[in-house]
């Protein structure tokens, strides 16, 4: 079984952010007077690298492609109020113990859909995009003709561009980072087809399946749909195959099932209490 | 030489000090002080005769006499920028006055120009243009080279790191280097930066004070002349006008502080630097005639930055719209 974990709408915006991010540290780079000195336009296909019109030109494509897919995610967060990315109180708390659980010193805590950690290095990520496109923009404005900008302003954007890039850049390479993790390495092949295994959402995201029931814990019966479709699967399976053991085997489903009924309540109780 | 409250802030800024500690009073009263008043300077190629009397044209002593404390003193030996194996040292060489050397700010060229059939001899003094819209300044990654509202677009010597991106954006490649001096040297004089730039300042301090740049002063045939922006434009259409004389450095990089008054035609001039004065290196910049700003095409794409949040918002509605449609069917489907 396969659950939904990020719909297209979200894999849009991650690859066209990626890839807009990506070509503005490259172009962003090239800004500064390193891809000659560095012969980086000795490569065979980047000749174009050293030459700062080229670079700047393609910095603004991509910038505006950045802005483009920010404002479409912020309306998409607004629109659909999907805000399992967004951190949650005691998520710092949360994240350390995280961090401790992967060098064993502690238990993985049951985690929503995000852990506590990525909702921190969504908050860190999101800010510095958010920093890049305003002192860029101050930086498209006062590159205008005919507009005068106080040069302390001027050095002082730039060095919050330059700092926020370099921010971005280092929660880039801890989110590769952390798909060297063999227990992380699942939610690649989501972030291209959209879908992940049941039980890896069992065993990562217990919160995350409670949640994804939503106010049918309530009723207690669509809570369950997932799972009875599946019991029922294997209950005309086996029916088909074994007759003999079938009312043995609806026995064991219905326990599972009220198994599965108390959990989950005990479930609603802690997103209560918490 | 003195520290601005500007040099002050950046050197802060480096330095990690936070900008609370330095809101001072300074800055205002050097506000006040500072006539807002745009300047430009007129050269007049027909007054001009190039000083040849003399073995340095008068501008170029005025200019090297003034601007002599501010030259670079470079620690020696000098590193390469590495992995290049080269390094821009002009010290041994303060004496040359035939081009733009981080020692010598504004040089004369003499040029032969075919001119109705004829050869004409012309002299140019040439140096920054002071831009109205300087690519230099724009596109310094530092943000260190000020366009005053004087219109005089200023280096901060301090400041700069030498990485050269100055000369490369200027139209006609004005700011010369000097390696083995400078903030780099303090940061990681092997692997980034190159040293320091340097180019005419336009005098601002003389200016500022009310008055003419050392040039100006000097010239024996009031070749050079100094107004404000709007006089000197004025002046340089009522002469082209007049005399049915051409113009270089009016619409050029999108306007400049700098008016050539030539009878000759610009393009034949650039054609004879071209010919002879250019020796591939920089420091001997051509005339083209209505050379573009490099800034102009990423302005142009500017308009991209108003559509791209509304084209946003209107395709994630599109999808929220999409997707929730979706949810109540799903529901609908399993209820
Ligand atoms: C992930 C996002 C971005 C990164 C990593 C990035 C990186 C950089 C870097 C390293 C530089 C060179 C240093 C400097 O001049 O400060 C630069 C320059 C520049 N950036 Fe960005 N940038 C990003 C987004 C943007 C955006 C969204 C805009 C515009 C809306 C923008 C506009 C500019 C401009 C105009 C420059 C040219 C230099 C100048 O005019 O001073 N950047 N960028
Ligand atoms: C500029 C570079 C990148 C940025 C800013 C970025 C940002 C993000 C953000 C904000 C999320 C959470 C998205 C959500 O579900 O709402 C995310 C998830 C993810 N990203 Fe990236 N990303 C970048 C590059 C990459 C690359 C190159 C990979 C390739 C391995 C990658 C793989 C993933 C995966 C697998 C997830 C899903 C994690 C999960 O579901 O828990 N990202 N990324
Ligand atoms: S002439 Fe070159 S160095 Fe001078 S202001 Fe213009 S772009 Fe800058
Ligand atoms: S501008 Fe004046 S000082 Fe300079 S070379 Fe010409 S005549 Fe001599």
């Amino acid at each position: 079984m396969k659950i939904v974990r990020h719909n297209l709408a979200i894999r849009f915006v991650h690859w066209v952010t990626a890839l807009s991010i990506f070509v503005l540290i490259f172009t962003g780079f090239g800004q500064m007077p390193m891809y000659k000195r560095y012969n980086v336009d000795q490569i065979p296909g980047l000749g174009w690298s050293s030459d700062f019109m080229v670079t700047l030109n393609i910095h603004y494509v991509a910038a505006a492609i950045l802005i483009f897919i920010s404002l479409y995610y912020i309306t998409y967060l607004i629109g659909t109020r999907r805000w399992d990315i967004l951190p949650r109180r005691g998520d710092i708390k949360e994240s350390i113990q995280i961090f401790a659980s992967m060098v064993g010193l502690a238990e993985e805590p049951k985690n929503r859909k995000y852990l506590a950690e990525q909702r921190v290095a969504f908050l860190i990520t999101a800010v510095s995009v958010a920093m890049l496109i305003v002192t860029g923009l101050i930086k498209v404005y006062k590159n205008l003709p005919g507009v005068d900008v106080s040069a302390s302003l001027v050095f002082w954007i730039a060095q919050i561009h330059n700092l926020f890039t370099v921010i971005l850049l280092l929660s880039i390479i801890v989110h590769l980072l952390a798909f060297l993790i063999k227990d992380n390495r699942p939610l690649v092949s989501s972030m291209f087809t959209g879908q992940i295994d049941r039980a890896y959402v069992e065993r990562r995201h217990e919160l995350w399946l409670a949640e994804l029931a939503g106010p049918a814990i309530a009723t207690e019966e669509k809570a369950l749909i997932v799972e009875e479709t599946e019991i029922l699967e294997k209950v005309e399976n086996k029916e088909e195959s074994a007759t003999g053991e079938s009312n043995e085997t609806i026995g064991d489903c219905e326990a599972i099932e009220e198994n599965k009924v108390i959990e989950r309540n005990e479930i609603t109780a802690d997103l209560n209490t918490v | 030489m003195a520290i601005t409250r500007r040099t002050f802030l950046k050197r802060a800024a480096l330095s990690g000090v936070t900008a609370a500690v330095v809101l001072s009073g300074t800055e205002k009263a050097a506000a006040q002080m500072s006539p807002h008043q745009e300047y430009a300077t007129i050269i007049d190629l027909t007054k001009c005769d190039g000083c040849s009397h003399l073995d340095t044209p008068a501008c170029v002593s005025a200019c090297r006499s003034k601007n002599q404390p501010r030259f670079p003193q470079p620690e020696k030996p000098i590193g390469d920028y590495w992995p290049q194996p080269f390094h821009e040292d002009w010290s041994d060489k303060q004496q040359i006055i035939d081009r733009l050397t981080p020692y010598n700010w504004t040089y004369v060229q003499h040029l032969e120009v075919e001119h109705q059939g004829r050869k004409v001899r012309v002299h140019i003094p040439r140096r920054c243009m002071h831009c109205d819209n300087p690519p230099c300044s724009g596109l310094c990654p530092f943000g260190v080279i000020d366009n005053t509202p004087e219109g005089a677009v200023v280096i901060d010597t301090d400041m700069c790191f030498g990485g050269a991106k100055c000369r490369d954006v200027c139209p006609w490649g004005i700011p010369q280097r000097q390696a083995g001096v400078g903030l780099y040297k303090k940061v990681a004089p092997k692997f980034a930066g190159g040293g320091v730039m340097y180019k005419c300042d336009m005098c601002i301090d003389l200016i500022q004070e009310g008055k003419e740049p050392a040039c100006v002063a000097a010239c024996p045939n009031q070749a050079i002349t100094l107004g404000t922006k709007e006089e000197m434009r004025a002046y340089a259409h009522r002469w082209a006008d007049e005399n049915q004389g051409h113009i270089y450095g009016d619409l050029e990089n999108g306007g400049t502080a700098t008016f050539y008054l030539s009878q000759i035609p610009f393009e034949n001039i650039d054609q004879a630097i071209k010919e002879q004065e250019n020796d591939g290196k920089p420091g001997r910049p051509s005339m083209e005639v209505g050379i573009n700003n490099p800034l102009d095409e990423p302005g142009n794409m500017a308009k991209a930055f108003a559509i791209a949040p509304v084209a946003g918002v209107l395709a994630a509605g599109l999808s929220v719209y999409k997707i929730m449609q979706g949810e109540e069917q799903h529901e609908d489907s399993e209820a």
